[in-house]
């Protein structure tokens, strides 16, 4: 309901608009003022927090009106396609578009595309990206790799050694967690042969389940070195159990996700590091590859652009730390 | 003669064996007990002798602690015929609302640690407690004064509060102070107890709702509503009153049991109690009490939530045969199932 309310204010905030740039001002400073679209999932998630703090930005650089829609806080088909709807209506020049789900986002992707719209994907993709501008996400796999390497450099992993770690999931399916557990599993096979994961578990998104897990793996593995928690819910979890069993700082703990509470976490000692994704980077060029097509009619050389992930540690300026934390909504 | 009579006293002494056999099987808390003992001594030699370790033991402890809140809400819910779908958004937004007290008006941070944490986990307690009356509240309204059944009803203050906790969160987690010793090194002398400080208190609460299920009127209401709604309104008790009470029971408890995850966790996030209803529910269930409304009992589902999580720590402690997790999902399934299912066997035969 709050959605609705919220959707049909901001379209008749528009038309408002609209009516008032037609009666006040010439039409040619009206036509050369860009209106770029962002259309998400669920708006309150931090990483699309994250993402709107650069949109905002590009597009003040790039004097760009910008629309930001998504539901308030459901990640759902349903709820997004109307929404995509109401965007095509206020005519924008170019949409981003983040698609809940690659099938039920294709035709209202198309529409848009039908309307005369320039259309990006971002973070997720339509199944048919053949008339979509440009493709930017990032890189899961890389985002794993990097774990490895982190819970590696903790460890002092050395030519010969044993080592032993685990890997805390949400699901077996959900694809960022897929993704994550084979980049960290390549990595360590290719470079960390020494390191053995003995056992994964699944959090079902709750942090008191993660926690639980944790606190049983460390009965089970006296000797464990390493633990892997692979998304936010698994990351808090896993740094409570380590703080109850005054065990940090002990074993390597790498979490996924720069919530506010975890970064806090690493300077702490609790997080040998968290990887972080770098949404606002997504959203930057996103917006500037649109501009750029509008304007000039020129495609970025690659459709497809993915933004590697970055480990945050106790090493990483203050600086950085803060580019990279997300931000909450509000 | 008096051959059919040592006959006959034979036979009396041998159905009086087989009666008070029968009963004892048929009591719920010896069958709870008997699979508890059973399960502990598998998952002892599963796991390598380190299933019955005190730190293990402690784990299970933590989550029991985490859901038995739940389970006992649930329980006087389930006992009027309800149901309550809510539980588990409470845990989140209360916990999330304590969260964001402590990060916003508290400006309480990490800075705080060791046992100057404590008032602002007493003021979290007692802010959980209310954000969860209150939801309790609303579930009493719609019942009451719209005649929604509990389960839609439920649902829908399921929706909202997990909606509102995102909101309020900005879907992360809050951190209040998050390095504090709750007592948890309980000793006497050397020898380390199993149990938390906030353990030892939810069990002091559960013993608490017990009594007062089983031995205060309010409980015995509490049982008329479900065996007959209607002869209940005949002999003078509210039925509307009852439901309020029986829901702001449920939804306090979910709020504590909200308290109780800020606590474990350092931090209120909006995916603290995702999914605890489930749990909540078939604990109850596994502890006895039936769904259809008028039979439950406190102790019973104390064992039924300790066998649940006894069984999901145990599986993953298993060492001579591993248990991939997906497997785990499969067999704690069956074990809901089976348990259910041995408790509408004994009813057949006990209620002849």
């Amino acid at each position: 309901m709050k959605r609705t309310t919220r959707v049909v204010a901001a379209t008749a905030a528009a038309a408002l608009a609209l009516a008032g740039v037609a009666a006040a001002t010439t039409p040619a400073t009206a036509a050369s003022k860009l209106k770029i679209a962002f259309v998400m999932g669920a708006e309150s998630d931090p990483f699309f927090q994250a993402m709107k703090v650069g949109a905002q930005a590009e597009a003040t650089a790039e004097n760009v009106d910008l629309i930001w829609q998504g539901d308030a806080s459901h990640y759902d088909v349903a709820t997004e396609v109307p929404i995509v709807e109401n965007v095509i209506a206020q005519k924008p020049d170019g949409l981003v578009l983040i698609p809940t789900d690659p099938t039920g986002l294709q035709a209202a992707n198309d529409k848009a595309i039908a309307a005369g719209i320039a259309v990006a994907n971002v973070d997720t993709h339509v199944g048919d990206l053949s008339k979509v501008i440009t493709f930017i996400t990032g890189d899961n796999g890389d985002g794993g790799a990097k774990a490895a390497d982190a819970i590696a450099a903790k460890i002092g992993y050395k030519k010969g050694g044993s080592y032993q770690v685990v890997v805390g999931l949400t699901s077996a399916t959900a694809t960022t967690n897929v993704g994550r557990l084979n980049g960290f599993k390549a990595q360590v096979a290719k470079k960390y042969p020494g390191i053995v994961i003995k056992d994964v578990a699944y959090s079902a998104s709750n942090p008191q389940t993660a926690n639980s897990n944790v606190k049983n793996w460390l009965a089970k593995y006296p000797k464990l070195n390493g633990i892997f928690a692979i998304d936010g819910t698994n990351a808090s979890g896993a740094a409570a159990a380590l703080q109850a069993k005054h065990l940090t700082g002990k074993i390597a703990l790498v979490g996924y996700d720069a919530y506010p509470a975890n970064v806090a976490l690493i300077k702490a000692g609790v997080f040998t590091a968290l990887i972080a994704q770098d949404p606002a980077a997504e959203a930057r060029l996103a917006i500037k590859t649109l501009v750029a097509y509008i304007q000039n009619k020129t495609k970025p050389a690659k459709r497809d652009v993915v933004i590697p992930n970055v480990a945050l540690t106790a090493k990483t300026s203050s600086a950085d730390l803060a580019k990279y934390t997300y931000v909450a909504s509000k | 003669m008096s051959d059919s009579k040592q006959a006959t006293a034979g036979i009396k002494e041998q159905a009086a064996w087989r009666s008070k056999a029968n009963s004892l099987l048929q009591n719920q808390t010896v069958l709870l007990a008997v699979t508890l003992l059973a399960l502990g001594l598998f998952f002892n030699w599963g796991s390598g002798g380190m299933f019955l370790d005190l730190g293990t033991l402690g784990t299970v402890l933590d989550d029991w602690g985490a859901y038995i809140l739940l389970a006992v809400g649930m329980t006087f819910v389930v006992i009027t015929g309800g149901i309550d779908l809510s539980v588990g958004s409470t845990v989140s937004l209360s916990s999330v609302v304590a969260g964001w007290v402590m990060v916003g008006p508290m400006h309480a941070d990490l800075s705080i640690t060791g046992s100057a944490a404590n008032p602002y986990l007493l003021l979290a307690t007692f802010i959980c407690l209310g954000v969860g009356l209150l939801v309790g509240a609303v579930n009493a309204f719609l019942i009451n004064v719209f005649k929604i059944v509990p389960f839609i009803a439920t649902l829908a203050t399921m929706g909202a509060a997990a909606g509102m906790a995102i909101i309020i969160s900005g879907g992360m987690p809050l951190q209040g102070p998050n390095n504090f010793d709750l007592g948890l090194d309980w000793k006497i002398g050397d020898f380390q107890l199993p149990i938390s400080t906030t353990v030892a208190v939810v069990m002091v609460i559960t013993i608490i709702a017990g009594l007062f299920l089983h031995k205060s009127r309010f409980g015995l209401y509490t049982y008329a509503l479900g065996s007959n709604a209607f002869a209940t309104r005949g002999a003078g008790i509210s039925p509307e009153k009852q439901i309020l009470k029986v829901y702001l029971l449920s939804g306090g408890m979910a709020g504590l049991a909200g308290a109780y995850a800020y606590i474990r966790l350092g931090a209120g996030s909006p995916s603290n109690g995702m999914g605890m209803e489930l749990y909540a529910i078939a604990a109850t269930v596994i502890g006895g009490a039936s769904l259809m409304g008028g039979v439950g009992r406190i102790f019973a589902v104390a064992l039924g939530t300790l066998v649940l999580f006894v069984v999901q720590s145990g599986l993953l402690m298993m060492q001579v045969v591993e248990v991939s997790p997906d497997l785990k999902q499969v067999i704690v399934a069956i074990l809901i199932a089976a348990a259910v299912a041995v408790q509408t066997l004994q009813n057949k035969n006990g209620r002849r």
